[in-house]
């Protein structure tokens, strides 16, 4: 997709990604500089399977032509591409990389603490305009804790990014203490498209092809994760606590939460801290950028959609750049109007991310 | 409709008044009647689980809150309070027909919704439960 062609706009889901993990090494200590050594370790340059180098989705013709796969790693690259030509007031950063690590606890904790070393010293600390979504462990609740702790109260962090895939749902009461710590110092909640390997994107089982992994992102993971956030009473616990699903489309929000409130009518008995229809709870908790958008192309179906969704104030514009979702993203903003776009390109996430 | 000693607490009698079906449940010592038709689409209303109101503070916390007091459609699971009939929705959902019942029965961030079954009085009468179809029946009729 083209990038938005006004200035000023907001850009909720911009990826980067360290080009090697000696990028990295500097952030760690002896021990794990070794153990990447010893064990042979590496940065995936698909993540693992998330953005296989050929597929359309990877990245955009411009990206691609300017090698920025899986994602930029400079911050002049990434100004050259997105944030000048695009004019951006603002861009919240996402690194992906430290998502599909290895299944050592420890070295996950160092591994996401080195993105985000990264992340402030390389990029926040060098362009103005950025903003960043810190990554945490998942292995390890303490830990993930810890590390809010460590980098949550930098100004330019606004947000927790958190995989969409998981051992169990981030509802879970396991998981309680992560999305404490991220509402105790005032960020929102990203969780973001793919996750761990090795781990089933759907409950009938692994998965063999890229297009069943890229649709279990919006199609299963997302929503079984939106339904035990809010079963689960996580919003209920946390009362302050924002949450933004990013790069896992959004279209598919009325028929979940039409089915969620219906049976939730009569099954309130299992979850009688749920203390208002789900949808409620979701659209004051929830938002989703804009990309990918799965909508119709015709703008009077789009607004169908929107009605469905009961408005704008869900949607956060977002390039994802590099990578390719198709022109949805540009059909929902050519069917908006002046104040609707306003409001998703720009409005919405000044709010939500308090910028 | 029974004697009073074949009826003990916790059970329920179906019993036929005319052509009308009527659901006579024994909660401790109150009894309850109500008309054995759910208005949201004619299932057998009092052929369904009746159970407590349900409290929480928090997620994991959860409090009975008295005896049963609802009854649930076998069919859909309308929930209907067996003391007033008056069904249940979730909050901001406003009923689609008002009736004259008081607003102030939210439960549990739930508001009343469409339909209230027809309820009918119970009395014991020398040890024997009497449902009175007379007044609303008539009424209805």
């Amino acid at each position: 997709m083209s990038a938005p062609a006004l200035t000023g706009w907001v850009d909720t889901d911009v990826h980067v990604a360290p080009a090697h993990l000696d990028v990295l090494a500097g952030s760690f200590d002896d021990y794990w500089r070794g153990y990447v050594v010893d064990a042979g370790l590496a940065l995936s340059p698909t993540q693992a399977g998330a953005y296989p180098p050929a597929a359309p989705t990877s990245a955009t013709p411009q990206a691609r032509a300017a090698g920025l796969l899986p994602a930029a790693g400079t911050v002049d690259a990434l100004r050259e591409a997105l944030l000048d030509p695009a004019g951006l007031a603002t861009a919240v950063l996402s690194c992906t990389s430290a998502f599909p690590v290895n299944r050592n606890p420890y070295y996950e904790a160092a591994l996401t603490r080195a993105v985000n070393d990264w992340l402030l010293g390389h990029w926040l600390a060098a362009e103005p305009r950025l903003r960043a979504s810190i990554v945490v462990p998942t292995l390890d609740t303490r830990a993930a804790v810890a590390e809010i702790e460590r980098v949550g109260s930098h100004p330019g962090v606004v947000q927790v990014l958190l995989p969409v895939r998981t051992d169990a749902p981030w509802g879970n009461v396991r998981h309680r203490p992560v999305l404490e710590a991220a509402a105790a110092h005032g960020l929102v909640v990203g969780l973001h498209a793919w996750g761990r390997v090795g781990h089933a994107g759907t409950p009938s089982g692994l998965t063999h092809t890229y297009i069943e992994d890229y649709l279990t992102n919006s199609q299963v993971a997302a929503q079984a994760q939106l339904t035990s956030l809010v079963a689960e009473g996580a919003f209920a616990a946390v009362p302050e606590l924002r949450v933004t699903f990013l790069e896992c489309g959004f279209s598919w929000l009325p028929a979940l939460l039409w089915r969620f409130d219906k049976d939730w009518k009569g099954v309130w008995r299992e979850v009688p801290w749920v203390a208002g229809r789900p949808s409620e709870i979701v659209r004051e908790h929830v938002r989703f950028t804009t990309a990918p958008a799965a909508l119709p192309q015709d703008p009077a179906r789009i607004r169908e959609v929107l009605e469905l969704l009961g408005g704008t104030d869900a949607l956060l514009w977002a390039s994802d750049h590099p990578h390719d979702h198709g022109p949805g993203g540009q059909w929902l903003l050519d069917a908006l109007t002046d104040d609707e776009r306003t409001a998703v390109t720009r409005d919405n996430a000044v709010a939500w991310y308090g910028l | 409709m029974s004697r009073l000693d074949e009826f003990p607490p916790g059970e329920r009698r179906i019993v036929e008044a005319g052509r009308k079906s009527i659901g006579v449940f024994r909660v401790g010592d109150r009894f309850y009647a109500l008309n054995n038709h759910c208005p949201h689409q004619g299932g057998p209303l009092c052929l369904g689980r009746t159970a407590p109101w349900v409290r929480s503070t928090a997620p994991g916390d959860y409090r009975v809150d008295g005896d049963h007091a609802l009854v649930a459609c076998p069919w859909h699971g309308w929930e209907y309070d067996l003391a007033t009939g008056q069904s249940f929705l979730g909050p901001g959902e406003p009923p689609v027909r008002t009736y004259g019942v008081s607003v102030g029965a939210r439960e549990a961030g739930r508001e009343p919704g469409p339909y209230v079954v027809e309820t009918y009085p119970v009395h014991v009468e020398d040890a024997w439960v009497v449902v009175d179809t007379a007044t609303r029946g008539e009424e209805s009729a």
